[in-house]
């Protein structure tokens, strides 16, 4: 029992751990944006003319475009010219090549997170593609997954080595002129990891990189782009915290996902980012556009995610199913603290036949936090069969607090069916007597009914991503197998 | 990008001018918020599915004349008030004088009377939500004002018939005001329906304003034709432990709106709504609600069943709010839907905003078609196709339609709905 009883803890009254600042001399762009900066952008990343073009578009569709309103979270206006739009570690042109080579500053900021790069990797057999604000510095393992055949590399660099797969797939999930964030990742995205999976591979190991904003004023912009080959399977792990800081720092990141005939993404997002103090100030600001499409026949995505950090989340990871017989799953434990912000959810869009997908939500808020979950499921008229079932929960500590449900559900199919529920509640009273009846104190009473509440979610994590999490999730996948 | 579109300024100019003073002056200055109201466009989120269905013209500013003769389909067991395009025909009507009970028409009130009503006119309604509901504020030439003295129990429903004369194009703006005092009793019928075929629009408001103990029961009928757009707001205020109850059965059309709001002030209060909406053909059907728990230990209990046929489509958004204070909240909030046929579609959204922690709540929504097994068991025993058709979806909606309380009332809705299914399913 003592477990639970750190989680609840760790859960609810829990200080930021990872604030800290890595002081390195960083290389980094006077704040603003306008198409110099762009075109300077591209050209310090030796990307080809197609890539300029790209960004070059994006920029301007992103001018004509005004900042989504509709989301239930409360902030200051952004002010996008005061935000620096590349920071990278020194000594770009002379990256390393090796463990050995990183910058020992670098390796110590990731051994202080609890996550040693070099042994972790071994023991776990997990390949990092470590970002430390924009500029992949270590990737390692790159071998046996050569030998497989897999590419797993920053972005910035398959934009070089693998053009025509990134002419054709980038973008072609998440439009540039998608939305006001989109564009602007599109604009000025800055690196972050590409995964190419080829037909019939099934990957050797699971892939993991951890994003870590640092150098301050630093708009992070990441670009992530996953193509899953016909038959081919991946599991991709995502973590993130960064250094306590008392201003705002913008995070737009943008993941797409290609899944094409009998392949399979499995995509787990641990976020842990600065949520701001207890009074609300500073934090991180996530707006995230990731979508998947399922492509091919028998395609199938699942995104799980546990959202603890942030000051405000702004995150739809959504499932395409375009393909006949696909699936998409989303399984989510938002939590909210203090003045945390959270709208998060899923959009489910059926086009194929037989479609499939699940949801299941959970939210948890407390403090004088706001949580909500906002969904869309769509069947369109071609999804003959289609299912989808819905579940979001949320869970009240405290009476200052919002918990929000805001799903869309649209159906132009007869024969498609759709299930959504969803329930509200405290931790109640009937419970708590439950537990106390048999002896157990009331705060492990009410860890294990927090545990109980997220649990669905969390046996669908990988067992290798409970690291960077740390005790916030390691303790909570334990908790949830006994 | 371009404008967005405004309200033509034809509509600004209200006729009937028969009524008291005050209400007069309150039309006037509530007229002024008109000027550039923005129409909503598939970007409004209230409007976002309903939109592309609104066609306001300008011919349609012109205020229908208020003749004509009244039809309605309901065999009428109780008292009965006539509205002819949204004004009151006496002669039509009937009903008693009755102890504590007033009931009259807007154009009859005295200027006390008058000035007091104008006081709480649209004051049960969040105009925010229910925007159109300020046209109505702007445009109404008649009204009814039910006021219940403490204690007063109507023993039997009143029935308003709203009748739409669409003979040329035009609109209608009906009013209804029910003031319910301490512990009070009445049943409200409002049917609404039409003759002629120009296109019309019926502009309407409804609002009851409950006092502690009230118990009203209102059930709702829009039968309009296919060339009214129906756009209504209801709106409710509930104090302690009183009783609301709301049965709407709808019919599609060009455009149909019901926005139902409820506030739940006082503690211990009560709230039911149950909806059925059935839609053929190209028609249309957006029913919005939502429901604030504003008061603890209140107590709320939605159920709206839709059925799509053809190429018509059927929305529902239901909300709930539980304020912060509302401790002790129970709501529970169920749509059920029915997609017949590929062209239809079916939008739902229900919505949760909650903040206070100690509550109850729950909502669920699906979207499906009849059940194979149980056609499979009706066919089976020798039932036709169509009918097991008509069986199973009248079954869907019954749960719903049995529980209206004025047998009249009932037996109308379900023959009218039975013989729509009937014709949904002719091609079996």
């Amino acid at each position: 029992m003592a477990t639970t009883d750190t989680e609840v803890k760790e859960l609810i009254k829990r200080e930021y751990e990872h604030g800290f600042v890595t002081e390195i001399e960083s290389d980094t762009f006077e704040p603003g944006l306008n198409e110099d900066v762009i075109r300077r952008l591209s050209e310090l990343k030796q990307e080809p003319e197609f890539m300029l073009e790209w960004r070059l578009k994006a920029y301007r569709r992103w001018l004509e475009m005004d900042e989504p309103e509709w989301a239930h979270v409360d902030f200051p206006k952004v002010d996008y010219n005061s935000i620096s739009y590349y920071s990278a570690p020194k000594r770009p042109e002379d990256m390393p090549q090796s463990l050995d080579e990183v910058d020992p500053e670098l390796l110590r900021t990731y051994e202080k997170l609890g996550i040693p790069l070099h042994e972790r990797a071994k023991l776990a057999g997990v390949a990092v593609d470590a970002v430390f604000d924009s500029v992949s510095v270590a990737t390692t393992f790159k071998e046996p997954l050569e030998k497989a055949g897999v590419i797993f590399c920053p972005i910035s660099e398959a934009v070089q080595k693998y053009p025509e797969l990134v002419k054709k797939y980038l973008g072609s999930v998440v439009p540039a002129g998608d939305n006001y964030f989109a564009a602007l990742n599109s604009a000025v995205f800055s690196d972050g990891s590409f995964v190419y999976i080829p037909k019939g591979v099934r990957c050797p190991m699971e892939l993991s990189t951890y994003f870590r904003i640092n150098a301050a004023n630093t708009g992070q912009f990441e670009r992530t782009l996953i193509i899953a080959e016909e038959g081919s399977y991946v599991s991709y792990l995502e973590g993130c915290t960064a250094p306590m800081r008392d201003e705002n720092q913008l995070h737009a990141a943008v993941v797409e996902l290609v899944i094409l005939d009998d392949a399979q993404i499995k995509y787990s997002t641990v976020q842990n980012w600065y949520p701001g103090d207890e009074n609300g100030k500073g934090g991180i600001y996530n707006f995230v556009t990731k979508r998947a499409a399922c492509i091919g026949k028998n395609a199938k995505v699942s995104w799980t995610q546990v959202e603890t950090g942030s000051a405000i989340t702004w995150k739809y990871p959504s499932c395409v199913l375009r393909g006949d017989n696909s699936v998409g799953e989303f399984y989510s434990v938002a939590l909210t603290h203090n003045y945390q912000q959270a709208d998060t959810g899923t959009k489910m869009i059926h086009l194929g036949k037989n479609t499939k997908s699940t949801i299941i939500s959970k939210g948890i808020s407390a403090g004088r936090s706001s949580n909500a979950y906002r969904g869309l499921v769509k069947f369109g008229p071609g999804a003959d069969g289609a299912r989808n079932f819905t579940q979001c929960d949320s869970l009240l500590i405290g009476d200052r607090c919002g918990a929000h449900t805001f799903p869309y559900i649209e159906s132009r199919n007869k024969s498609a069916i759709v299930e959504h529920e969803a329930t509200t509640s405290k931790v109640s009273d009937e419970q708590m007597f439950l537990c106390r009846q048999r002896g157990i104190d009331p705060e492990q009473a009410v860890s294990m009914i927090v545990n109980g509440f997220c649990k669905e979610v969390f046996k669908e994590l990988p067992m290798e991503f409970a690291v960077e999490a740390g005790k916030l999730l390691e303790v909570s996948l334990e908790g949830s197998v006994g | 990008m371009k404008p967005a579109p405004t309200l033509s300024s034809a509509f600004l100019h209200p006729a009937g001018q028969t009524l008291p003073e005050p209400l007069l002056a309150l039309r006037k200055q509530r007229a002024s918020a008109l000027i550039d109201m923005p129409l909503p466009t598939r970007k409004t989120e209230n409007w976002k599915y309903s939109s592309k269905y609104l066609k306001l013209s300008d011919d349609m500013a012109i205020s229908l004349p208020a003749e004509g003769k009244a039809g309605t389909s309901l065999a009428i067991p109780g008292y009965k008030v006539v509205f002819i395009n949204g004004v009151m025909i006496p002669e039509a009507s009937e009903y008693p004088d009755l102890d504590g009970i007033v009931i009259q028409s807007f154009s009859d009130l005295d200027a006390n009377e008058a000035q007091a009503l104008s006081m709480q006119l649209g004051s049960a309604l969040d105009h925010e939500q229910a925007q159109f509901a300020r046209v109505n504020d702007a445009r109404f030439e008649d009204g009814l004002l039910i006021r219940l003295k403490p204690g007063a129990v109507l023993d039997q429903p009143l029935f308003i018939i709203h009748n739409t004369e669409a003979d040329a194009c035009g609109s209608a703006y009906p009013r209804i005001y029910v003031e319910a005092g301490a512990n009070s009793q009445m049943t409200l019928v409002e049917e609404y329906t039409s003759s002629g075929e120009a296109s019309a629009l019926v502009n309407t408001v409804t609002e009851f304003n409950l006092t502690d103990g009230a118990n009203i029961t209102s059930i709702r009928l829009n039968m309009e034709g296919e060339n009214v757009q129906h756009i209504g707001a209801t709106g409710v205020l509930q104090g302690r432990n009183s009783r609301f109850e709301s049965h709407c059965v709808g019919f599609g059309g060009q455009l149909r709106r019901h926005d139902l709001q409820v506030r739940l002030e006082g503690e211990g209060a009560e709230t039911k709504l149950n909806g059925v909406v059935v839609t053929q053909g190209k028609q249309h059907y957006d029913n919005h609600t939502s429901i604030d728990h504003v008061a603890a230990n209140c107590t709320s209990e939605e159920t709206y069943r839709n059925i799509a046929a053809d190429q018509s489509h059927a929305i529902f958004n239901g909300r709930i709010h539980i304020h912060q204070d509302a401790q002790k909240s129970s709501a529970d909030m169920n749509n059920k839907n029915l997609l017949l046929n590929n062209g239809a579609e079916i939008d739902t959204k229900p919505e949760l905003e909650i903040y206070a922690d100690d509550v109850k709540c729950a909502h669920g929504a699906t979207i499906g078609q009849l059940d194979e097994t149980s056609l499979f068991y009706l066919v089976s025993r020798g039932i036709g196709r169509r009918e097991a058709n008509v069986l199973l979806t009248m079954a869907f909606i019954n749960e719903l339609v049995s529980q209206i309380p004025v047998q009249a009332v009932r037996e109308t809705a379900q023959l009218r709905l039975n013989d729509f299914f009937e014709q949904t399913f002719q091609e079996i």
